[in-house]
């Protein structure tokens, strides 16, 4: 029972990990994001069709829809992005409205392009993509560890990119030039701007980050939850990856954190559904586990937190 | 002769909306020399020095660096050309180490395994050890700048410019934030600086100083530039009269007082910070009508908190406040004011005003909320744009769009002057002037000092507190002096001579 709330946590905790590292990119730079939830979706939406349309002439058993449904999940994420770029960077549009709407647009947009795309290309009327669920790798010897070992078994192959992409995002974010100037973009963009450093520049750019790692997550949670891609996607694990970096205070490794506890509360919350042999109808309240937990935690542990001071404040060079 | 000089800005006008910012303004600077820009607030020295770092260009008119015409289009361009600028607004990341506020776009690179390059903080530190060292600038830089003080930052300011090998430093009011010893220290590093080869453009409106430091001045007044002096031998006096293009009076006219009534009575108030230190120890003193109080003291003593308990943005710890009758200890900040207190409080910007509103709008914040500016709760904007043009009359409000201006884009004369409008016009029995004249002008600290004086004579009572102890000497009837949260003595202004509230300000002297 161990093993599965953690092989289960960790399939959900991650992909809402990377998610919130795109949020932590775009808010450290100053650019509120509430888009992740429909950037996640969008993301989700062109990875699957990619996969979908590979696996109709490669056959199921190969692995490269996979990993193209992986690569083209972040360039979907990203493009979409740009429309958070333009509204809040080109055109200073409320960056909160901004979020919502791109949240309610991807979630029209993608279940309609989704079913016109069935019923006209592949002539099939439906409202989804099935994928079928990912493979899992178990690593040998190391997963034969008491307890421990759970978390080299049924491992799926997304969580190795997840984890390599977060020390990738770490490396940047704290150790070179461009994440220096992203972070001081967050608390005053005038310093950069002096500094002789292009504010709008490196903002969308975060944006872009953030959408890109938002749609990796919406794919990997297409692979391990829902099987498919459809309408419900948009579960609301983009609030909950907003909610974990906000509990990390904007930073990756308390952020880490905070998503393993999202997930194991997720994970050990089913397994005790089933270990007293509730009806499945229970299982429904367990799902909202993790909200009821960011509830508890917004009242314990928001108080010392501190958002990145010039957050969603639009830059205008004339302002002092 | 070209060559003479490092900086030419040649015929340069710059227009906003509204107003004429620089008016065919022509200044040269030597190499090695501070040159002084003398002005009141508004007469376009920044705006002017603004075009010379790139933030804003000239509408007519060229700008010449080292003999050569150059189109300043950025602030990193200024920077190419060693143009360094301290502005009076502080450009610093709050949550960075003043190292990495210092390297921030000029960044040391170092590459892990010869392949990850990453920023090296290290030789950044050392190298603003050695470059502190080398000017006389104190800084530590592995400190985060949100727990050091002003004058640090202002520190970290300079050394961001000479880190990037600035060879010409422009300072906007850079003694505005400073206590006096801070001042001294700074005109100090600014002699360095030049003794180390540096050109140095100082913008002020401090006659002092320029007096202290500075080779030569120019003096701008309205986006005009007046005249051109050297500053040895040159009188206080004269460069005043420039500055303002009429006869300064240095002293303030004030008619023997009358105390009527008491209206402020403090009995034993303490209050503690947000520390949980108690910074005002056992307080009491008492205020009559046409009676000017006068807090002195040096910065930090605990004055401010009087002021801010008795305003209501304190909470007291213990003790009482009594206006006129009324204990106020307890009530809430809406209700002190009905009470009978208006504020002028130190900072204007996030206390005084509400910057991003209009300026109707903020001249009617004392009491949007009553007839006729609210009927049943529904505001009418016709009362709040004639009270606004009434005030702005009245006070001498300068602003680019009246009523509809944000305040923001207003000077900080004018946002003073827009504060005391809304204030006296409260017609409370006890007004509250803390730093009335901060960083002002000579030509708004009279027309303040006058303000003053004039509510006096109508019979209120008046709580002054500030650091400017010759503001102090020619306004107060009464003094009291602060030391450590205490007030160490209170007597008729009278009976003290300057030196003398010195000396109880430094905590040298006690009260038997």
């Amino acid at each position: 029972m161990i093993d599965n709330i953690i092989i289960d946590g960790m399939s959900f905790a991650l992909p809402l990990f990377v998610m919130a590292i795109g949020g932590i990119y775009s808010e450290r730079s100053g650019i509120t994001n509430l888009a992740l939830e429909g950037l996640q979706g969008f993301g989700a939406f062109t990875g699957a069709l990619v996969a979908y349309c590979l696996m109709r002439s490669m056959g199921a058993g190969s692995s490269v829809p996979y990993w193209m449904a992986l690569i083209f999940a972040m360039i979907g994420g990203a493009v979409y992005s740009l429309l958070h770029v333009t509204l809040c960077i080109k055109f200073k549009a409320n960056q909160v409205i901004s979020g919502v709407v791109i949240n309610i647009l991807a979630v029209a947009l993608t279940t309609f392009m989704t079913k016109t795309i069935n019923k006209k290309v592949f002539g099939a009327p439906s409202d989804k993509f099935d994928l079928g669920v990912s493979a899992r790798i178990t690593i040998p010897g190391l997963s034969k560890i008491p307890v421990i070992g759970a978390f080299f078994k049924s491992v799926y192959p997304f969580e190795f990119v997840i984890i390599i992409i977060a020390i990738i995002a770490w490396y940047f974010l704290y150790k070179t030039t461009f994440g220096l100037r992203l972070r001081a973009c967050g608390d005053n963009p005038h310093a950069v701007d002096a500094a002789g450093g292009d504010v709008a520049k490196i903002r969308a750019l975060a944006v872009c980050v953030s959408g890109a790692l938002s749609g990796l997550a919406g794919i990997c949670f297409a692979y391990s939850i829902s099987a498919k891609f459809s309408g419900d996607i948009y579960m609301g694990y983009g609030y909950l990856a907003i909610a974990g970096y906000i509990f990390g205070n904007w930073n990756l490794l308390p952020s880490l954190a905070a998503c393993l506890i999202f997930g194991f509360a997720r994970s050990g919350g089913y397994q005790l559904v089933q270990a007293l042999g509730m009806p499945s109808a229970y299982s429904d309240l367990v799902m909202i586990l993790p909200y009821v937990l960011t509830l508890f935690l917004l009242i314990f542990l928001s108080k010392n937190n501190q958002a990145p001071k010039a957050l969603g404040e639009t830059y205008d060079k004339s302002k002092r | 002769m070209t060559e003479d000089y490092i900086i030419e800005m040649r015929n340069v006008t710059k227009r906003f909306p509204g107003i004429v910012a620089n008016d065919d303004v022509t200044i040269k600077v030597r190499k090695g020399e501070i040159y002084a820009l003398l002005g009141e607030n508004g007469a376009g020295k920044s705006t002017l020095m603004s075009m010379l770092f790139g933030m804003y260009e000239p509408d007519e008119g060229e700008i010449w660096v080292r003999g050569k015409k150059e189109e300043i289009k950025s602030p990193s361009y200024a920077t190419r050309l060693n143009i360094g600028m301290v502005h009076q607004h502080f450009k610093l990341v709050s949550n960075y180490t003043i190292a990495e506020n210092i390297i921030l776009g000029v960044e040391p690179k170092k590459k892990a395994f010869g392949l990850f390059p990453y920023v090296d903080i290290k030789t950044a530190n050392e190298k603003i050890r050695s470059l502190s060292e080398k000017y006389g600038l104190e800084v530590d830089p592995e400190k985060v700048i949100s727990d050091v003080n002003v004058s640090t930052r202002q520190r970290v300011e300079i050394l961001k410019m000479l880190y990037r090998e600035a060879e010409i430093l422009i300072f906007d009011e850079p003694t505005a934030v400073l206590t006096p010893q801070e001042i001294d220290s700074l005109l100090q590093i600014i002699k360095n600086l030049r003794d180390g080869g540096k050109t140095i453009i100082l913008i002020t409106h401090k006659l002092e100083e320029i007096k202290q430091v500075a080779d030569r001045c120019a003096i701008l007044r309205r986006g005009k530039l007046i005249d051109v002096r050297d500053v040895e031998g040159m009188d206080t006096r004269e460069m005043a009269n420039l500055m303002v293009g009429r006869q300064v009076q240095m002293k303030v006219e004030k008619k023997p007082a009358v105390f009527g009534k008491e209206i402020l009575n403090i009995k034993d108030l303490r209050v503690k910070n947000d520390d949980d230190f108690e910074v005002v120890k056992g307080v009491s003193f008492n205020i009559h009508a046409g009676e000017i109080f006068a807090i002195a003291g040096v910065s930090g003593n605990g004055q401010t908190d009087i002021a801010d308990a008795i305003a209501g943005l304190l909470p007291v710890s213990s003790g009482k406040i009594i206006v006129d009758g009324t204990d106020v200890t307890d009530m809430s900040v809406r209700k002190r004011t009905e009470a009978g207190i208006s504020y002028i409080p130190e900072d204007r910007h996030s206390v005084g005003l509400v910057l991003d509103f209009d300026l109707k709008d903020n001249l009617a914040l004392r009491r949007y909320y009553k007839e006729p500016f609210a009927k049943k709760g529904v505001l009418d904007p016709k009362s709040f744009e004639d009270y606004g043009t009434k005030l702005i009359d009245k006070y001498d409000v300068r602003c680019a769009r009246g009523n509809t201006t944000i305040v923001r884009s207003m000077s900080g004369g004018n946002q003073q002057k827009a504060i005391i409008g809304r204030e006296i016009e409260q017609d409370a029995p006890l007004t509250i002037f803390v730093q009335p004249t901060r960083g002002l002008d000579i030509g708004a600290i009279e027309n303040i000092h006058r303000q003053i004086v004039e509510e006096r004579d109508k019979g209120k009572a008046v709580l002054l507190i500030s650091l400017e102890l010759d503001e102090i000497m020619a306004l107060a009837d009464t003094i009291g002096v602060i030391y450590n949260g205490q007030l160490g003595k209170i007597a008729p202004a009278a009976e003290f001579t300057t030196s003398e509230v010195g000396e109880y300000m430094m905590g040298v002297k006690h009260h038997d």
